[in-house]
């Protein structure tokens, strides 16, 4: 039993490490969520769970209460930062180096609690979206408050920001890699850019003449069926008709690719778009526009 | 080099199973029980509700088991079976952490000495300024109760009692230790 002892240890010498840099969250109505000190004096959590912008709270782990503003947040990402004075708080240990499935994991919630459990899938299984490729499906509970907290390795490294979602039997966690380049770009702009195209496609077989003509061994792609005025799309002079075969090196086989590919780092830079135009190859350069937002 | 170890749960099950009891009202089986030294058994009180019970330790005969302290608030009572020679659990000398590996054997529906296994979720209060609870995600059904809630060296950390969202709700050692100590009767 020495082995299984030894891992009970680590496990619970790793959520007792994590727990010194998790805050319980007040910005809801019910009940707290939970926060991760992510950088000095920045506390994310999930986006869904900052209900208000006003009179916000955390809690440290001694009790303290210190008062936290917004600095910035997405509700896309469910990612949401927060200020506050963190003292002597000490920040969390994250580390870059991706979960795989199969790794035991735990989630810690403000108390401290843990649920422990396994990396079950990579994806979140319900969208293709950019934002959610490499998001971490859970085998294990997010109990109730646990939203916002962290997901820690068998050595109390944070791997990643837990979230419901805000709904049931959703167990997710958006990977450190992620969290921090949302963090980065809310510090950097305060919002997190949707990038835009401003194309509308559908899928289109490609015959294998157009196949060999275009070295290509993919067996569909996207034709343009309209180009938006003043779109970036418009601007690098892309046309009804013109099938798009790949992004910056990456194929497009349907018109998902095309909002899946785009990251928000993208936005305002150029990228080289593969295009079969009247059956021959072409290089389209096209700079990358932002989406405007709802008011 | 943890790797190159097995992970005996099954052993940690069979030293768990010796020491846990199921403990039965006439043909009705009521939960489990812990084997105490000198014959003592500990288990909930909701679980022992009549003065004369029986017990029964895995692969043994029914023994006739009477009640010797019953603590209705605190959920636990003291049973002696007189007269036979039976193992003794082993007690963690630390309290629970969060997070290490916990394992639970009872006798939930009718099976005998079931093993189920998770981390310890909390300590603390199920009622605002109560006393402690372990909170496990391990997985109880009613046959459960007065059961061992274990370290993974075997050690008991708490008495399970109750399931609550989802989750076990064991007495603490620490109680348990207090409760068989105001009955008069010392560890070991």
């Amino acid at each position: 039993m020495d082995a299984l002892l030894a891992i009970s240890n680590e496990l619970a010498g790793a959520v007792e490490h994590a727990a010194r840099s998790v805050v319980e969250v007040n910005a809801r109505r019910r009940f707290g969520s939970t926060g991760v000190h992510w950088r000095p004096g920045l506390i994310v959590t999930a986006d869904h769970t900052v209900e208000v912008d006003e009179d916000i709270t955390v809690t440290t782990p001694d009790g303290r209460t210190l008062a936290a503003t917004v600095a910035g947040r997405d509700a896309a990402i469910d990612v949401a930062v927060l200020r506050v004075d963190a003292g002597d708080l000490p920040v969390a240990e994250i580390t870059g180096e991706p979960a795989r499935v199969g790794h035991i994991v735990l989630a810690v919630g403000r108390g401290p609690r843990a649920s422990w459990g396994l990396v079950s899938a990579i994806g979140d299984g319900r969208r293709r979206r950019p934002e959610t490729a490499d998001w971490l499906s859970l085998d294990l509970t997010l109990y109730p408050g646990f939203s916002g907290g962290p997901l820690i390795d068998a050595r109390g490294r944070v791997v990643g920001m837990t979230t419901s979602g805000a709904a049931r039997h959703f167990q997710i966690a958006i990977p450190s890699g992620a969290a921090d380049r949302t963090v980065e770009e809310l510090m950097r702009r305060g919002r997190i850019p949707r990038p835009h195209l401003g194309v509308g496609t559908q899928t289109v077989r490609l015959s294998e003449t157009l196949r060999e003509r275009l070295r290509t061994d993919q067996r569909s792609a996207v034709i343009i069926v309209d180009v938006q005025p003043d779109s970036p799309a418009a601007a690098a002079g892309l046309m009804v008709g013109d099938v798009i075969v790949a992004l910056g090196g990456a194929r497009i086989t349907e018109p998902g690719d095309l909002r899946a590919v785009l990251r928000p780092q993208q936005v305002g830079e150029t990228v080289t778009l593969s295009v079969a135009r009247g059956g021959e190859p072409r290089e389209i350069p096209v700079t990358i526009g932002e989406r405007a937002r709802r008011a | 080099m943890i790797a190159s170890v097995p992970l005996d749960f099954a052993g940690l099950a069979d030293a768990l199973r010796r020491v846990t009891v199921e403990i039965t009202d006439g043909d009705a089986s009521r939960g489990s029980g812990v084997l105490w030294p000198r014959g003592f058994v500990v288990t909930n009180a909701h679980v022992a509700r009549r003065s004369r019970l029986t017990v029964r330790p895995i692969d043994g005969d029914h023994l006739d088991a009477c009640v010797v302290a019953r603590d209705r608030d605190a959920d636990l009572a003291l049973l002696r079976v007189a007269g036979v020679d039976l193992p003794t659990a082993m007690i963690a000398e630390t309290p629970a952490r969060v997070g290490a590996l916990v394992v639970a054997v009872g006798h939930p529906f009718g099976l005998s000495g079931a093993l189920t296994a998770g981390i310890v979720h909390a300590i603390g209060p199920i009622a605002r300024n109560g006393a402690p609870w372990i909170h496990a995600d391990v997985r109880l059904a009613p046959g459960n109760s007065g059961g061992p809630l274990a370290d993974v060296s075997g050690a008991i950390v708490g008495i399970n009692a109750m399931v609550g969202g989802g989750l076990a709700l064991a007495l603490p050692i620490s109680r348990v230790l207090d409760f068989v100590r105001s009955a008069g009767v010392a560890w070991p």
